[in-house]
């Protein structure tokens, strides 16, 4: 049955939503009241795949000459839109009430914080970037760059349109391992930090050790960013959260990677204060 | 294992905790934000519709100004309106293709059912086809059964019926052994009382043998008691002169007479005994009584034989050749027949022949003599075709049988004495009955018939195509033909008439048991040869000798038993011996040759 339980989990994973209220900020000049859109995020997506109802909900209520290109922001934050959303959200948002407020801006472009997104075009690029450079960490780009066109496609294809079985058809070859080796060459992953002049964490860390012994999420941690860990008898000063959840620190990291990477094939790990209250 | 539960931990942590996250952070949203967003869309539809009646209450006052901003007012609510129309359009179509899927799925679905519905129908007509056949294979099934009972039935009844046939069989068997054994006891039961009858008839016989002996003995005692005439010139030559008379030996007192001169010459023993000898006991000196078939009759038994030594008497018998020579029944005389017509009687005393007369009447040669069995009568076979006899008391011819074509070689009387049987050189032998003096059978042998003996039933005949041929006399037909390897000359039969004597031209005896029919003993010599087609041969009285004569003059003599010469007598006779003839009394031995002379031979 673990086998039901791995698709179960790569099943949950995909479908995972964030429940979201788009605001418009009240500095726009609008024709009337707007109101608030709520809409569930896809988390394993990206902002400009998904927000197009929003704009055209929020266009009805303001003049063309108003809008330029549309921007989100969290409590003041810019969000960027080439990280994905379930990032996003346990990066800023994971332990507040929800749902999460987003405030949309359609003026004042944050060029400083963000990359425009004139299309979504860009993002598939981008996306199928982070495919082929994890690919590179795991299989020295060999399965990447033995897919056709068209299979790249498929794969960007079936995250935008949410069609988890067209995805997966051709995303379990980027998962698979001579098994010999127990695992991928490197582990494609990237630790972010919500207090820190660093975007992320990303370095060559193998799932296998040289005895043959398969390295856990807490080996990753000790070795990339040990205070994240709570040593004994210390009270526990932060959250490391895939998903929104904070998997066991002896989950094999192999698995995690295979399981828990978000589409881009990367393991996105988000390492956030416990909350004080 | 420790592991996999690890294993599973951790996964499972992960899982739920996947769980927990969806719980808060979709479903307790899902519902509402969907809800919350139809009605954004309803409000939105709404104020669209309100902003038309609007413009179009306020459109007449307004004119081109109001219309302007109506115009955008309305455009914007045309682009909504639009905007919603085509959203309802898109999910239209949606619907409607979704629609005609699902009528596709539906138009496949009936098509598989209509198949399965014909597999179906296809189906249950093989079955009905299949339980038809069923139903025809248990009919045929039945019917086998059946008959099966019924041979079974059968065969039972066939096994019970052997059975029960067996048993029978088994009882029969029984019942066969049973009757087998019955019968055995019966037969033997039968065979010892004819056993017991034989012996008391045998001591009935022997009692009253004994009972005439007695009384014999006693008649001669008396007899001897009488004083008798001793002339001393009392001898042969008296004798020869009333030979007629004297000739009858029926009578026993007559060789009381010469006996009691002639003790010199007979047997040792007083009167008494000799008397004995002739007539009853049988002395076993010389005769072999130890065979069945030599067992004689107390009656007709001869006293002692005795082979002969020395030629007693050689006397000249007729003119010419001798053919014939008989003793008759007492031994006390003897006959002689030659080629002179005549039958010379001749009488023996003290070891000669004294002549005692001559028998005439016929016309050409004798062939054979022949005496009854007492002595009353001699019969003669002749040349000249027939065959005579005269009487002996008084040598009278008596009958003459005429009747044959060719030369009568032999004539025997028959046992009754009433009746001849004769056979002659015309192939042909004749009965004749002495009564009537007619011959009452003429019976055609098929060849020239050299000699005859009779027994009660039977004419045996000797012939020159060397059968000897056994006629039954009541029946008048040939019972046997026994061939012998050459021609036949002369046939004598022993004293009780069990055994035939042979003698063929290739010179060889034969005796042959009548019983039996098988050639009990043969003889043959060195010297011996057949003289002639009628050299006669003969048994001795106890039938434990034969002789017989040579063609060179010798006389020989067979021991019976051992089948081996016994004696060879020769340089007697001149030429060849043609017949011998044995006294019953066994005391001497007659012989005649060709050159006329005759010889009497005894043991002394």
């Amino acid at each position: 049955s673990t086998m039901a339980d791995d698709k179960d989990v790569l099943r949950d994973v995909w479908f995972g939503r964030i429940p979201t209220c788009f605001t418009l900020n009240p500095d726009e000049v609008t024709e009337r009241e707007a109101e608030a859109y709520y809409l569930l995020l896809p988390r394993v997506s990206y902002l400009p795949v998904v927000t197009d109802k929003v704009k055209k909900h929020f266009l009805k209520v303001m003049r063309a000459e108003d809008v330029e290109e549309m921007w989100f922001e969290y409590e003041g934050t810019p969000l960027k839109w080439h990280y994905p959303i379930g990032v996003l959200f346990d990066l800023h948002a994971s332990n507040t009430v929800l749902p999460w407020n987003i405030t949309v801006h359609f003026k004042n472009f944050p060029d400083q914080d963000l990359l425009h997104c004139p299309s979504n075009s860009i993002v598939e690029a981008h996306f199928m970037s982070s495919i082929k450079e994890a690919d590179a960490l795991k299989h020295k780009s060999q399965v990447v760059n033995d897919m056709q066109k068209k299979d790249h496609k498929q794969l960007w294809m079936g995250l935008q349109n949410d069609k988890f079985d067209q995805f997966w058809a051709m995303n379990r070859k980027l998962m698979e391992y001579p098994t010999e080796d127990g695992g991928f060459r490197y582990i494609p992953f990237r630790i972010y930090q919500t207090l820190s002049d660093r975007p992320f964490i990303q370095k060559l860390f193998r799932p296998v050790s040289p005895d043959c012994n398969a390295h856990t999420l807490g080996d990753l941690l000790k070795e990339m960013y040990p205070d994240a860990l709570t040593n004994d008898g210390e009270q526990k000063r932060y959250q490391v959260l895939i998903h929104g959840i904070e998997p066991l620190l002896e989950t094999p990291l192999q698995w995690l990677s295979e399981h828990l990477s978000h589409p881009d094939n990367f393991l996105h790990i988000c390492v956030v204060p416990v909350p004080t209250d | 294992m420790a592991e996999r539960r690890a294993d599973c931990s951790w996964k499972r942590h992960i899982s739920d905790q996947l769980k927990l996250r969806d719980r808060v952070q979709r479903h307790t949203f899902e519902e509402i934000v969907q809800q919350y967003n139809r009605l954004l869309e309803k409000s939105d539809l709404q104020a669209v519709l309100t902003e038309r009646y609007q413009i179009e209450k306020y459109d007449v006052q307004r004119g081109h100004e109001a219309s302007s901003l109506d115009a955008s007012r309305s455009d914007s609510l045309h682009q909504e309106m639009s905007q919603m129309r085509i959203r309802h359009q898109e999910e239209l179509t949606e619907l409607h293709k979704k629609r005609g899927e699902l009528a596709q799925t539906v138009i496949e679905l009936n098509n598989q059912i209509q198949q399965k519905d014909r597999e179906i129908q296809s189906n249950e007509a093989r079955m009905l086809e299949y339980q038809q056949q069923i139903a025809s294979l248990e009919g045929d099934c039945r019917d086998l059964r059946n008959s099966l009972q019924e041979l079974e039935m059968a065969n039972q009844t066939l096994k019970d019926e052997y059975d029960a046939l067996q048993i029978t069989f088994s009882a029969l068997e029984e019942k066969l052994r049973k009757t087998s054994e019955d019968n055995q006891e019966l037969v033997s039961r039968w065979m010892a009382e004819k056993a017991l009858e034989a012996n008391r008839l045998n001591a009935e016989n022997e009692k009253d043998t004994r009972r005439r002996q007695a009384k014999l003995q006693k008649d001669l005692a008396d007899a001897a008691k009488e004083p008798l005439p001793i002339e001393q010139d009392d001898d042969i030559e008296v004798l020869a002169e009333d030979g007629g008379k004297g000739a009858g030996e029926t009578s026993p007192n007559r060789p009381i007479s010469r006996t009691a001169r002639k003790t010199s010459q007979q047997p040792q023993g007083g009167l008494l005994d000799s008397i004995s000898n002739i007539f009853g006991r049988r002395r076993s000196a010389n005769s072999f009584g130890t065979s069945p078939e030599t067992t004689e009759p107390p009656s007709g038994g001869c006293a002692e034989v005795r082979v002969p030594t020395t030629a007693l008497h050689v006397f000249e018998a007729h003119d010419g050749e001798v053919n014939t020579v008989r003793f008759s029944p007492g031994s006390r005389l003897l006959a002689t027949g030659g080629m002179d017509r005549r039958v010379k009687l001749w009488e023996v005393v003290a070891g000669r022949c004294e002549a005692k007369g001559a028998l005439t009447g016929s016309n050409a040669g004798i062939t054979s003599i022949d005496f009854d069995s007492a002595g009353s009568y001699l019969l003669a076979a002749s040349n000249d075709f027939a065959s005579r006899i005269w009487t002996m008391d008084d040598y009278r011819l008596r009958h003459t049988l005429t009747g044959h074509s060719g030369k009568v070689l032999s004539a025997r009387f028959l046992l009754d004495n009433a009746r001849i049987v004769s056979g002659s050189y015309d192939r042909t032998l004749k009965l004749w009955d002495l009564r009537s003096k007619v011959c009452m059978k003429t019976v055609f042998a098929g060849s020239s018939c050299n000699d005859i003996v009779c027994t009660e039933q039977c004419v045996m005949s000797g012939h020159f195509d060397k059968k000897v041929r056994f006629w039954d006399i009541r029946a008048e037909s040939i019972v046997r033909e026994m061939e012998l390897l050459g021609r036949v000359t002369s046939l004598d039969l022993n004293h009780d008439r069990s055994e035939l004597l042979t003698c063929s031209r290739d010179d060889v005896l034969k005796i042959i048991d009548l019983r039996s029919n098988a050639i009990r003993q043969t003889f043959s010599a060195q010297g011996f040869k057949c003289g002639a087609d009628w050299t006669r041969v003969t048994f001795s009285p106890d039938g434990s000798y034969v002789a017989g004569g040579s063609a060179d003059g010798a006389l020989y003599v067979w021991n019976v038993l051992t089948g081996k010469l016994d004696r060879t007598l020769d340089r007697n006779h001149s030429s060849a011996i043609n017949s011998v003839s044995w006294s019953p009394s066994g005391t001497y031995v007659a012989s005649v040759e060709k050159g006329s002379r005759a010889i009497l031979w005894s043991d002394m």
